[in-house]
């Protein structure tokens, strides 16, 4: 089972990371005390930490720098209630592996973190070749393919393809997708990114064919085969 | 080596100082005095030579006037002889002004003949010579004077020093005023700069104090404890704002999740399930409404040019035309784009992309379909300027200034999803770039301009 290191010394907002984390199947230990978060995060072994900005004794930035400075490289999601994109640089600068503001919608902590976990587990895996089912994207040719058919992709499309792509079977927020395929931090809205990937999905699930693309109500999309 | 420091002072400000204009005042009554001075000096030591050169001239003409009638020729020739200095003048004439003896061939026309000084009138002589003419007992007429070359001497020698003395206060004064002026000046120029970083939006910044404690700083240190006392309020205000949005937001976003986590559970039960769907729609769109009113105050608490950077408004453009076409072609409009090349700008990239969603999203969101939505980039002598122009229902000349504020629904928009507050975002980020935006219209839609140049410290100009 993985584990997750959660410090954070609102108790409310632990008990909802925990969870909203327990229910995607991961076992969450939860510390209320950054002195003794940063003891647990360098002392043992963990699959991601959730760190809060702000924590008695110590803070948040104070323990993921101590955490790089010691080669510890488990990813650290930082969640803040300082929301300034100042902060959030601070942050990801410091360590950091990504930053999310309070409050916050489970669902996006949730899926934020699972990207955090299987980016570490794919970074060896550096193919040119992105497959999901009988979908496949050529990085070199940007040539999209489902089921030897080709796929016509506007650049916008492809790029949202490649990020579905490189993330298989894993839940994107809106929030997600926005920065990573236009690389601004704000909210846009749900719009915006619905009629994006509403294009994509019509070009890539056409009717008749096993749709790869789901809608996640409430949190975002998935790219997997059933 | 002060003045290099202060190039940028032009000499106009200086003139402008108290300083400068008291030291010239005190110069120039100095060289006044002195001018007074000297000319008292000349006129008392001018008036005790004459009588000096009186008492020689009725000295000389009584020496000669004792002498017997047959030797008075020589005796004119050997007084003669002893004068060294080439002042002393003698003439000996008959009754009948007929020259007799001595260096003066011809009696002053219109000295009369009385035997007292007079000042002589004579070309040759130095002004303010003295002379005489004195008849003697036996009728022949006896003339001494003296010439005034040590009066011409001492009124050369005040005048040389009245012009060495006086440019000198006048070089002296100019300099040392400008050196007294420079100090206040600099001084000055520090509070400008202070003030200016105030107008910025540094609260923190405070005017400088000296150790001095004069008048300057005086004023100084109770502007000073006026602005920390505008700067504790207006923490206080944002952070009540921000505490309010935060606090709401925070209950809800639990709810939210509790929500959410119940319509997970739900998976069999379709018909409640609807019902929290619903709910969960609800707070959702509360809270879109209030994280667009913190970020208004995040982006109003500026000291957010720290994310200041060049930015190419072309390829901002660009990307607002790519995110928003298909956008804009579900909802039936056709979205085209004039994007001329302008010159690099110094902005928040992300700040202002995040305010031209807004203004697109609106233009779009508001224009029925079959219409247009146009955004154009054009470069205008003092900077780039965007434009977004729609064929929507527009909004009413007396409500331009009002759509800008928080929470105000101008356009008619119910059904409209939305915060409500993205104009309010848009006004903040151009306020924070020192940028105009101005609503106008586009006959018939809106069209919303926004001037991406600073317009200034100008208040009246700025966007409410």
């Amino acid at each position: 089972m993985r584990r997750i290191l959660c410090i954070e010394d609102d108790e409310v907002t632990a008990r909802e990371i925990a969870s909203e984390l327990g229910q995607a199947g991961f076992e969450v230990d939860w510390v209320a005390d950054g002195r003794e978060g940063l003891v647990r995060a360098l002392s043992e072994t963990f699959d991601a930490v959730t760190l809060d900005r702000m924590l008695p004794n110590v803070d948040g930035l104070a323990i993921v720098t101590a955490m790089r400075a010691a080669q510890v490289d488990t990813p650290v999601l930082m969640i803040s209630a300082l929301s300034d994109v100042d902060e959030r640089v601070r942050g990801l600068r410091a360590g950091g592996d990504d930053y999310l503001t309070k409050p916050f919608a489970s669902e996006e902590m949730a899926a934020r973190l699972e990207v955090l976990l299987r980016r570490r587990d794919s970074a060896a895996a550096r193919d040119s070749l992105l497959r999901v089912e009988d979908l496949e994207m050529d990085l070199l040719t940007r040539q999209v393919r489902r089921g030897g058919r080709e796929l016509k992709l506007l650049p916008t499309e492809s790029k949202l393809l490649e990020l579905l792509l490189r993330h298989p079977a894993q839940v994107l927020t809106r929030t997600m997708i926005f920065e990573a395929v236009w690389g601004y931090h704000f909210d846009p809205g749900t719009n915006l990114i619905d009629v994006h990937m509403g294009r994509l999905r019509r070009k890539v699930d056409p009717p008749g064919e096993r749709p790869l693309i789901h809608t996640v109500r409430g949190a975002g999309y998935a790219l997997r085969g059933d | 080596m002060r003045f290099a420091a202060t190039e940028d002072l032009a000499w106009r400000e200086l003139w402008r100082t108290a300083t400068f204009r008291l030291t010239l005042l005190y110069g120039g009554l100095f060289a006044a005095g002195v001018v007074a001075l000297v000319a008292l000096i000349y006129i008392s030591a001018a008036g005790y030579l004459t009588g000096q050169m009186d008492a020689i001239v009725l000295g000389g003409a009584r020496g000669l006037s004792q002498a017997p009638a047959a030797v008075l020729p020589a005796r004119i020739v050997e007084a003669e002889s002893q004068d060294q200095r080439g002042v002393d003048y003698y003439g000996l004439f008959s009754s009948d002004g007929i020259w007799v003896a001595g260096n003066v061939r011809q009696l002053p026309g219109n000295l009369p003949v009385d035997g007292k000084p007079r000042e002589l009138k004579v070309r040759g002589l130095e002004p303010g010579a003295r002379g005489l003419a004195e008849r003697l007992p036996w009728g022949e007429i006896l003339f001494v004077g003296f010439d005034a070359k040590v009066l011409t001497g001492l009124r050369r020698i005040l005048l040389g020093s009245l012009i060495w003395s006086g440019s000198i206060i006048i070089v002296v004064g100019l300099g040392l005023g400008a050196l007294f002026s420079l100090r206040p000046l600099r001084r000055i120029a520090a509070v400008q700069a202070a003030c200016r970083r105030v107008i910025e939006g540094d609260l923190t910044s405070r005017l400088p104090v000296s150790r001095r404690r004069d008048e300057i700083d005086m004023l100084a240190a109770t502007v000073n404890g006026m602005m920390a006392e505008i700067e504790r309020l207006l923490a206080e205000v944002q952070s009540v704002g921000d505490n309010v949005a935060h606090d709401l937001r925070t209950p809800l976003t639990r709810l939210r999740a509790r929500l959410h986590r119940l319509c997970e559970a739900w998976e069999g039960a379709p018909d409640g399930k609807t019902t929290v769907r619903e709910a969960l729609a609800e707070t959702d769109a509360l809270l879109i409404r209030f994280r667009a009113l913190q970020r208004i105050a995040q982006i109003e608490r500026l000291k957010r040019r720290a994310g200041f950077g060049p930015v190419r408004l072309a390829e901002v453009c660009e990307d607002l035309v790519d995110l928003f076409t298909p956008v804009a072609e579900d909802a039936g409009i056709i979205l085209t784009s004039d994007i001329q090349p302008v010159a690099e700008i110094s902005a928040d990239r992300e700040l202002l992309f995040e305010a031209l969603t807004n203004l697109v999203g609106n233009a779009i969101k508001f224009t029925p379909p079959g219409g247009r939505v146009r955004l154009v980039l054009s470069a205008q002598p003092r900077g780039p300027r965007l434009e977004i122009l729609d064929t929507g229902p527009g909004v009413a000349p007396e409500e331009r200034e009002a759509v800008l504020q928080r929470f105000h629904r101008g356009r008619g928009e119910q059904g409209v999803p939305g915060s409500g507050l993205g104009l309010s975002i848009v006004a903040a980020v151009a306020r924070l770039h020192d940028y105009r935006l101005t609503l106008d219209d586009a006959r018939p839609g809106l069209r919303v301009i926004l001037d991406c140049w600073p317009i200034g410290l100008d208040a009246e100009a700025r966007v409410a």
